[in-house]
């Protein structure tokens, strides 16, 4: 022990390595525009000391934080902040129940299977104005958002008749953790990422079995929910990677990021094991092309302008990188890369009656920025930015996947790649 | 990933560097670990303020007597000038307004109205070129009711030793108002994002203009303008008499504005800035270095035919002291550093403390050396490097900006 | 009552010192009606008091060595949760025993305990471990007293402030610069006014020497010899808890052996060596304590390795030879009441002294007999039963959850008690945290600067912990400094304040500086020296300490 002494200062989320200069509050999105909140310095690394005295000091406001880790990428000191903050919640509110609306806005899987089978009819209803209302005065989901409309058919549906023979037949293989979105709302975003890999030479596989990856459960603290699911899906990507030697590619930076930081850290699940075989899919093909493993190649005729959007968490995890590079590759796309700025509906909170205004009056710098970039849609990694743009500046957006795959020319990358 | 440099750090000298570099078509990613000191800046460069405790007048001519180990010495005396006038360049590319000369200091005012010589100071700034001679006689402090990171007592003293006139305003608006509900957000950064609106400029500058009426210059705390100067404009063309920012406590508005607009400009050239990552380590091949790791693209070495250390003091966590040892953590170069924990430091807080003057060793190039040989394509910049003192010489800026743009000579030449 | 008044009153009784003997005696006396006046050459709580674990033993710490201080520490123990409960945080100990010590120590201590009146119960080392998470998980016996941590600061502040509404006058800054004495009686004392210079005089009829340490050199100017034998004992403070209850190890007393989380953080200590008197004022640690301090802490608290120190200290405990002995060879650790009418044939002077901090009110007590039994005064004692201010029946509790406390005003609560009520707070200004660490306000400080004698920054944080947290001061001394120069007017002294403010927080620092907190100071050298140019404004050249 004596030769370990005092070398370094590991404390939980490195919480004393803080030295208060104050740096993450000059990022932070929510005491931007609202002073109930009492910032990520406060509510993080100061407050904690106290509670660390006695847990009666925990405050209620803490709740307002959008757990979008700027503070972090800001700290020139390594504190996981929003990490401190998400535990201090954690422990505060360990036993409490979660409200019906947060429990069906946390379980988007359950929603989406529901849904999923009266499509046309969950679209039409939830659309519907009075629907809205009634949700907005019962439920407390604010009348302003549009749920994202439920596709007619999952995407697992659509891979089980149209693609899964088909996969077995490439030299290489990975699995696909599409997540809700792609399989309740948008399934096209899975059928882009089939269509992309198998014109490299790349089989794509479902796992064995997925479930939500549960970053809405943590967000409205149904933890022990959030646990199980984890665990069944750490279990099964194990499986992918040990017995069928895939690592498990993702389009969401969120579930993502859910997978490989947040299940140990907030949900104390062991993942380091196949941490490293969790991976976006855009930074696994720009990896395979940077190797020189793959080639692609674009349609001459392509044109467009797009701005690229870094989400929280691709921010978080430094990944914006791949999917910026990747997309620079397209010979036709006048890219243009915004100020990474919060878009403020941070998965289920902007759904929030009671954090709809402060929901909008973050993302309105990203808006303006938006705007200003005359663009004629956005791409970004995350779903949820997704809705968020596109009802606030009624541009279309897209995933960095759904761009590539619309750009490629796949005669000729399959050519390239002798398929 | 292949580029031609990598920098480690992503602050004031790693930018500078950058631009540098990335302005003559070079491929440059900067990996920079969190925010920068330059949000504890107030506004100025500096390049050298003292001597031997004596405030210098030519810094151009006090640099030829600095000792060898000195930065500006392994640079070259004769060389600094030139740079400085780069340097210059380098802002106005950049979008930053600043004003002053090499080879005369003037006068930057601090938060606590204390005048130290600088080199370059941002126009919207209040400046002193000749302490006999002071850009105005009558000054209107405006002082933002319940803001507490302005000394406004100690700054209205200060200012009035200086020879001027001062009369101290309180002043608030209801923008000011709503922000001072939070116990612990009204900083100078928090105001400066809600003092952006034409509107609330105007409930400002309506302030000033009733308020201030006797004075021949409005002075207020430097709290506008997180990403460029327009805001500041802005209130100026709506207040009827000259306005001039002083520093505020930290984090720095003026400071934000900097970075952001040195970043925009480093982007706006191609370069790549990875915000919140850390370079961890650094695979060797003899006397060259040929990759480093990051934290988050950990299984993708970042490769280049340059790279340049840039990360910082130990505040920013470039150099770390641990109980034992100093030492520079990411790849482990040599360090001109005293081994006893007991000379590291003087009892005295405002004595000069030897751990500044602590920092990365290396040869006439600013090349790194490890066990002592030069290693051939590491060049180190800015606060890492030893052999100078910010606090104490008020050559912090300075060195950070004038080894950056030398090593990037040094980089192109060895093409 | 104006200045003057003060000064040419004549005086019941004169207590020299302002530490928690001399605060605990002032109160009593002025509590039993007699007219009091209390000085002080520095801040209150600078010597002894303020330099300590902070720590209310149980006495079990004693009960081996010494039954009668366990006796004693029980005792007073139990009235200190009534009397101070806003400076006592309930924590309970425990005394482990570890593979390299003697687990039969176990039995003799428990025993003694039990003749001494502490509960000790002894507990499995799992049900330690489970208890106190931070404990070395190799401990092999674990015994639970009631130990608890205590503010010495908060509790000396309560004795002289229910002092003050009984009458009392407190002065601090003033040295004593010589004794009065008339035909073998002492009847006032010289004092220099540190603050403005002026020397005065005051008249008393009972002068009662509590300047611990410093006792010898009063006893000295009186004309008298005490014997005492400084025994000096350096700390570490860390940057926030790491246990929640005080951890102590279970064999004879030594080194750095007692680890007690008070408020925010937690201290280990202490090295304990005797001293030269001459080198009392002498309170720099060394780095063999660092050392020292840091080898034994983390056996009794692995995690200590990988926790940030923030600070060093060290105090100095007056040991009095019990028989004017000038070898040290029978030496007291208890309390030492001396009339030096009957030792010296000194009258009208009473030196109390030795014991501990967590005996002040006894020592208080006994010397307030002595001095009621010169004076005739027949009062009984009150201080065990009636609650200092602040601790009242009835006072806010700051962890009341039904409460929308803002997180200043908890802290507030939680350091001043019932007096927190005095703290303005109903505008956002007075809300506005000044100390974010360790969330004092606005009004805290107002508050603070005129109803606890703060003269200064180093004053105010011993009333309000401003500069106390992780930072050490860096946002915080410049607020404070800014709104302590608009309330006395003076903002060059404000400044000097500032600087002098620094180099008390350095001074503590310096000792611990690498890691995180070499950073820290770095920060705040760059924000103070370099963005401010404060040391270009004062002159604090060859200045080492500034008390």
């Amino acid at each position: 022990m004596a030769e370990r002494m005092q070398i370094c200062n590991l404390s939980e989320h490195n919480f004393e390595q803080c030295t208060k200069c104050s740096i993450c509050t000059t990022v932070c999105p929510v005491a931007a525009v609202t002073t109930d909140y009492p910032g990520p310095k406060q509510a993080g690394p100061d407050g904690e000391r106290y509670r660390l005295k006695d847990p009666a000091y925990f405050d209620k406001a803490l709740k307002l934080c959008l757990n979008c880790k700027r503070c972090e990428v800001a700290c020139p000191s390594g504190v996981h902040i929003a990490d401190i903050i998400q535990h201090a919640r954690m422990r505060a509110t360990e036993g409490h129940r979660a409200t019906l609306r947060d429990t069906m806005l946390a379980n988007t899987d359950l929603l989406g299977t529901m849904a999923n089978l009266v499509a046309p009819m969950a679209n039409a209803t939830l659309g519907l104005k009075p629907t809205k209302l009634l949700m907005d005065s019962v439920m407390a989901i604010d009348k302003h958002r549009t749920f994202p409309a439920y596709s007619r058919q999952k995407f697992t549906t659509w891979y089980k008749r149209h693609a899964a023979k088909q996969q077995d037949a490439f030299a290489h293989h990975v699995s696909y953790f599409h997540g809700c979105y792609v399989n309740y709302n948008f399934p096209k975003l899975g059928q882009d990422l089939v269509k992309l890999l198998n014109a490299v030479g790349y089989g794509v596989h479902l796992l064995d079995k997925e479930q939500c990856c549960g970053v809405a459960l943590i967000a409205n603290g149904l933890y022990k929910q959030a646990k199980r699911q984890a665990r069944t899906n750490i279990d099964n990507i194990r499986t992918s990677v040990n017995r069928d030697q895939r690592v498990v590619l993702t389009t969401s930076s969120s579930c993502t990021f859910n997978m490989r930081d947040e299940y140990p850290s907030m949900l104390g699940i062991d993942n380091a094991d196949v941490r490293d075989s969790i991976s976006l899919a855009t930074r696994f093909i720009y990896r395979l092309v940077d190797e020189e493993k793959i080639k692609l190649v674009f349609k001459q005729d392509y044109k467009r302008r797009l701005a690229y959007h870094t989400a929280c968490h691709m921010q978080r995890m430094g990944w914006q990188l791949y999917s910026i590079e990747l997309l620079r590759m397209i010979p036709g796309l006048d890219l243009v890369e915004l100020e990474q700025n919060c878009c403020g509906i941070s998965g289920t909170y902007g759904f929030k009656k009671e954090n709809y205004e402060r929901s909008q009056a973050i993302g309105s710098v990203l808006f303006k920025d938006i705007e200003k970039a005359g663009v004629e849609a956005v791409t970004t990694d995350c779903e949820t930015c997704k809705w968020q743009i596109e009802m606030s500046t009624g541009l279309p957006v897209e995933n960095p996947i759904s761009v590539l795959a619309d750009a490629l020319d796949v005669e000729a990358t399959r050519k390239a790649n002798g398929i | 990933m292949r580029m031609d440099t990598v920098i480690i750090g992503g602050g004031l000298s790693g930018l500078a560097c950058g631009i540098s570099l990335a302005k003559r078509g070079k491929r440059v990613t900067i990996v920079a670990s969190g925010q920068s000191t330059m949000l504890f800046n107030g506004g100025s460069m500096e390049m050298l303020g003292y001597v031997d405790g004596k405030a210098v007048e030519n810094p151009l001519e006090a640099i030829a007597s600095l000792p060898e180990s000195h930065p500006y010495s392994k640079i070259g005396a004769d060389r600094i000038a030139s740079l400085a006038e780069r340097v210059k360049l380098l802002f106005s590319d950049s979008g930053i307004d600043m004003t002053g000369s090499a080879n005369a200091n003037h006068w930057r005012i601090t938060p606590m109205g204390i005048a130290k010589p600088a080199w370059l100071t941002l126009s919207d700034h209040l400046r002193i070129d000749d302490i006999n001679r002071l850009p105005a006689r009558r000054l209107a402090l405006m002082c933002i009711r319940g803001y507490f990171d302005q000394p406004n007592a100690m700054l209205a003293q200060g200012l009035r030793d200086l020879g001027f006139e001062v009369e101290m305003i309180e002043f608030t608006t209801d923008d000011i108002t709503a922000l001072r509900r939070s116990p612990s957000e009204m900083r100078a950064t928090s105001l400066a994002k809600r003092l952006v609106s034409n509107s609330a400029l105007q409930r400002v500058a309506d302030q000033f203009n009733s308020l201030a009426s006797d004075a021949d210059m409005v002075l207020m705390p430097s709290v506008f303008g997180q990403t460029d100067s327009s805001d500041f404009q802005m209130l100026q063309s709506m207040t009827n008499k000259p306005l001039r920012l002083v520093a505020t406590l930290p984090p720095s508005v003026a400071g934000m504005r900097m970075m952001t607009q040195l970043r925009h400009y480093f982007k706006m050239l191609g370069g790549t800035y990875l915000t919140g990552d850390t370079a961890v380590s650094g695979t060797f091949d003899g006397d060259r270095l040929t990759s480093i790791t990051t934290a988050k693209l950990s299984d993708m070495p970042l490769m280049a035919d340059n790279f340049v250390l840039a990360s910082g003091s130990f505040i920013s966590r470039g150099l770390r002291a641990d109980y034992e040892r100093v030492y520079e953590p990411v790849l482990g170069v040599d360090i001109d550093a005293d081994a006893d924990r007991e000379q590291w430091t003087r009892f005295g807080v405002l004595n000069a403390q030897s751990y500044f003057g602590y920092g990365v060793a290396t040869d006439d190039q600013l090349r790194c050396l490890k066990q002592g040989k030069p290693i051939q394509n590491l060049r180190a910049i800015g606060s890492v490097l030893s052999g100078h003192d910010a606090v104490k010489m008020g050559d912090g800026t300075g060195v950070s900006l004038l080894t950056a743009i030398a090593a990037a000579d040094h980089i192109r030449e060895n093409k | 009552m104006v200045t003057s008044d003060i000064y040419q009153k004549e005086y019941d009784v004169i207590i020299v010192g302002g530490g928690a003997t001399g605060a605990g005696a002032a109160r009593d006396c002025a509590l039993r009606g007699l007219s009091v006046l209390l000085v002080e050459r520095n801040d209150y709580s600078t010597g002894a008091t303020g330099r300590n674990h902070g720590l209310m033993h149980s006495g079990a710490r004693y009960a081996v060595t010494d039954g009668e201080s366990a006796s004693e520490c029980i005792s007073e123990n139990m009235i200190l949760r009534r009397i101070a409960r806003h400076c006592v945080e309930e924590t309970d100990g425990l005394f482990i025993t570890l593979p390299e010590d003697d687990l039969q120590y176990q039995q003799t201590f428990v025993e003694a305990c039990q003749r001494a009146g502490i509960r000790a119960d002894i507990i499995a080392p799992d049900e330690a471990r489970r208890i106190e998470p931070a404990v070395n998980p190799d401990l092999i016996g674990a015994v639970r007293v009631p130990d608890a941590s205590i503010d010495p600061f908060r509790l000396t502040v309560a004795n002289l402030l229910d002092a003050r509404m009984h009458g009392a006058v407190t002065l601090n800054y003033h040295e004593v610069e010589g004794v009065i004495i008339n035909q073998n009686r002492v009847e006032g004392l010289k004092l220099l006014n540190k603050r403005n210079g002026e020397h005065v005089e005051v008249r008393g009829r009972v002068v009662v020497n509590a300047a611990g340490i410093w006792g010898q050199r009063i006893a000295q100017q009186a004309g008298v010899n005490i014997s005492m034998f400084p025994a000096r004992g350096a700390l570490l403070i860390f940057g926030h808890r790491v246990n929640n209850m005080v951890i102590n190890r279970c064999r004879k007393p030594a080194n750095a052996d007692i680890l007690v989380p008070d408020d925010t953080v937690c201290v280990i200590g202490t090295t304990s060596d005797r001293i030269p008197i001459e080198t009392v004022d002498d309170m720099r640690v060394t780095r063999e304590e660092v050392d020292v301090l840091l080898k034994e802490g983390v056996k009794i608290a692995p995690s200590l390795a990988t926790t940030r120190i923030i600070r060093a200290y060290a105090g100095v405990r007056p040991l009095v030879a019990s028989d004017d002995d000038p070898s040290g060879r029978s030496i007291s650790r208890g309390i030492v009441c001396l009339d030096h009418a009957k030792r010296d044939g000194l009258e009208g002077f009473i030196t109390i002294t030795g014991g501990k901090m967590m005996t002040y009110r006894l020592m208080g007590e006994i010397a307030t007999n002595a001095v009621c039994a010169k004076l005739g005064n027949t009062a009984p004692c009150v201080t065990a039963s009636q609650p200092l201010p602040g601790s009242e029946e009835g006072a806010p509790d700051q962890r009341d959850a039904t409460k929308r406390y803002s997180f200043g005003q908890r802290a507030a609560i939680g350091r001043h008690g019932s007096l927190a009520a005095r703290i303005e707070k109903d505008n956002d200004i007075d809300n506005a945290l000044v100390c974010e660490c360790e969330g004092v306000t606005v009004g805290e400080i107002k508050y603070a600067v005129h109803q606890l004698h703060v003269h200064n920054l180093v004053n105010l944080r011993r009333r309000t912990r401003v500069g106390m947290g992780t930072c050490q001061g860096k946002l915080c001394s410049c607020r404070a400094a800014s709104l302590m120069g608009e309330l006395s007017g003076d903002v060059k002294a404000a400044q000097e304040d500032l600087a002098a403010f620094l180099d008390e927080r350095w001074k503590g620092m310096r000792p611990v500086a690498w890691g995180d907190t070499l950073r820290e100071a770095q920060l705040t050298a760059a924000i103070y020296e370099g963005l401010c140019g404060l040391d270009k404004a004062v002159n604090m050249e060859g200045k080492e300490d500034v008390q």
